[in-house]
């Protein structure tokens, strides 16, 4: 790497000769090394999900919760520095509070991707303080409908139909690409979701994760963002492990082929 | 003086995205003292391994007592947990005098955790030098949790920090299936056989040494130090970590066990411990007199 050695990577808000701010990309290396996390904008809704790794088995299952609302009609979830998450969501929840204070109506999905990208991004400018090191997806609905956003650690976000990070990212992307997320219901779509996770971890196949999946629906959810349902995560896990294995055994023809 | 270039404070990212000082933190737990903690449906148990500066002086304080529903197990820096003990008891009380009813294990946690990360972003601060396991009931049942310098809290059906608290935790992943269903003696019991397992070779639990704190649905936080720690101890039986038992009982005649481990203590003044229990080769079943009878500063 040239950025190391060179002692323009040691400070925050220190630009290099060409342009670039080392700490920041240094801040999405610790992103890319966290549980995977996705976001899925369909037709009625907004699903989240993340892959949990599983620790200890100490742990206890189904507790410390990984995604998180922010409003009734709004959630967040991030891969990378879990604690710095936490201190993004609660001041995501000031952002939605205080908006709340002032106009009595919610805040829309894309103004608070806008305030925690300025957030964000406030964290690069000084040597005092260092860039988040998370990547976190915003969903919800809205008076637009279901919407979807990701913000970096640099403070740059951008809208999304379907949104991946963390360590399985690519596969996760590839995954959603195969996906016509227009036409998808929220029922149909959190199965896609069991099975865009459980491919994401197919590279940390021997550590144990727990899938955990929030939605938020028009319809569906009379626009809250709650946990779905125990039962439909179960399902959608099954269909999602017979889907792949499914896959598998396509491949292996196609080999034999 | 530093080990690379990126260690120097909490708001340097390494090339590989990671934060030294944090990781650094984490460490300062290690030199504390262990900690155990455990639930069943119906009660949440700590307990600890404290130590004393030198012989004739007081142990340091493990556990702290919080609210009447919950109370913390401490690794590390002692002062660093006070401050952060402290704030627990403003949280606490203000959920009692705001809302009326005692704060949810989870707020509090999460409370000291936002705390915590605030220190590992901003320049001129350090990150908290503790770790706490934090043991309550609320609403929902006991509730075991672990708290990290780095901000990370996690909930656990068993959990032990500090020096050697791997073997602690070895045994409670052997045996954490059972305590769902077990009484508070019994529960204490495995946490006892759990402290147990990460004492240093020429070590065993004594009233003087072991604190035990135990809440239950319905009971208060009661804590246990001294003499009222005899009772549970007299239950355990055995008060010698399960791997230097092995060691010594083939072998009747064994040689003066070495102790290669270096400690220092960070809770409690300077320098390695002594502490006035049975020496290496010694009897192993009744406790020192002078061990026992030491008062604690409780």
């Amino acid at each position: 790497m040239t950025s190391i050695g060179t002692g323009y990577d040691l400070s925050n808000s220190v630009f290099s000769p060409d342009g670039r701010n080392f700490q920041v990309e240094y801040a999405s290396k610790a992103v890319e090394n966290g549980g995977t996390s996705i976001g899925l904008r369909v037709k009625d809704g907004v699903i989240l999900a993340v892959e949990k790794l599983v620790t200890s088995k100490l742990l206890v299952p189904q507790s410390n919760r990984r995604i998180e609302s922010v409003d009734r009609h709004a959630g967040i979830v991030f891969s990378g520095l879990i604690p710095d998450g936490r201190h993004f969501v609660s001041r995501a929840r000031q952002e939605a509070s205080s908006w709340r204070g002032t106009y009595e109506s919610p805040i829309s999905v894309s103004t608070l991707a806008d305030r925690m990208g300025g957030y964000a991004q406030a964290y690069t400018l000084y040597s005092s303080v260092r860039p988040f090191g998370i990547t976190a997806i915003i969903g919800g609905v809205d008076e637009n409908g279901p919407q979807l956003y990701m913000i970096e650690p640099s403070g740059s976000y951008w809208g999304y139909h379907g949104a991946a990070t963390g360590k399985g990212r690519q596969a996760a992307k590839s995954e959603i690409e195969k996906l016509d997320l227009k036409e998808l219901t929220l029922r149909e779509a959190i199965k896609h979701a069991a099975k865009i996770i459980a491919v994401a971890h197919e590279d940390s196949k021997d550590k144990e994760f727990e899938l955990e999946m929030t939605w938020v629906g028009l319809e569906e959810t009379g626009g809250k963002h709650v946990p779905v349902p125990k039962e439909l995560v179960e399902e959608a896990e099954k269909w999602a492990k017979k889907e792949i294995e499914g896959d598998d055994d396509e491949e292996d023809e196609k080999m034999e082929e | 003086m530093f080990r690379n270039s990126y260690d120097n404070d909490s708001v340097t990212f390494s090339p590989q995205g990671r934060i030294f000082q944090v990781e650094y933190a984490l460490e300062a737990i290690k030199q504390g003292s262990a900690a155990v903690g455990l639930v069943s449906k119906t009660h949440a148990v700590l307990v600890a391994l404290k130590r004393n500066a030198e012989e004739l002086g007081s142990y340091q304080k493990k556990i702290i007592g919080i609210d009447s529903h919950f109370g913390i197990a401490l690794a590390g820096l002692a002062p660093d947990a006070r401050v952060l003990s402290n704030f627990m008891r403003q949280q606490a009380m203000s959920s009692r005098l705001l809302y009326n009813r005692p704060i949810a294990i989870k707020r509090v946690v999460d409370s000291i955790a936002e705390k915590a990360q605030v220190n590992t972003q901003h320049y001129g601060r350090r990150p908290y030098g503790v770790g706490l396991l934090v043991a309550g009931v609320d609403k929902a049942g006991p509730h075991l949790w672990e708290f990290q310098p780095s901000g990370m809290v996690l909930e656990y059906k068993g959990a032990a920090i500090g020096a050697r608290s791997q073997s602690a935790r070895t045994y409670l992943e052997r045996n954490f299936e059972e305590f769902e269903n077990v009484d508070k003696d019994e529960l204490i019991k495995h946490g006892l056989q759990a402290l147990r397992d990460s004492l240093a070779q020429d070590k065993e639990l004594t009233s003087a040494n072991t604190s035990i704190a135990v809440v239950g649905v319905g009971e208060d936080f009661v804590l246990y130090d001294g003499d009222s720690v005899q009772v549970w101890l007299d239950k355990l039986g055995e008060t010698r970590s399960s791997r230097r038992r092995a060691e010594e009982e083939p072998a009747t005649t064994e040689a003066t066990t070495t102790e290669t481990t270096t400690e220092t203590t960070t809770e409690g003044a300077a320098g390695s411990s002594t502490e006035g229990q049975t020496g290496p080769g010694g009897p192993a079943g009744p406790l020192d007199p002078a061990g026992e009878n030491m008062d604690t500063t409780e």
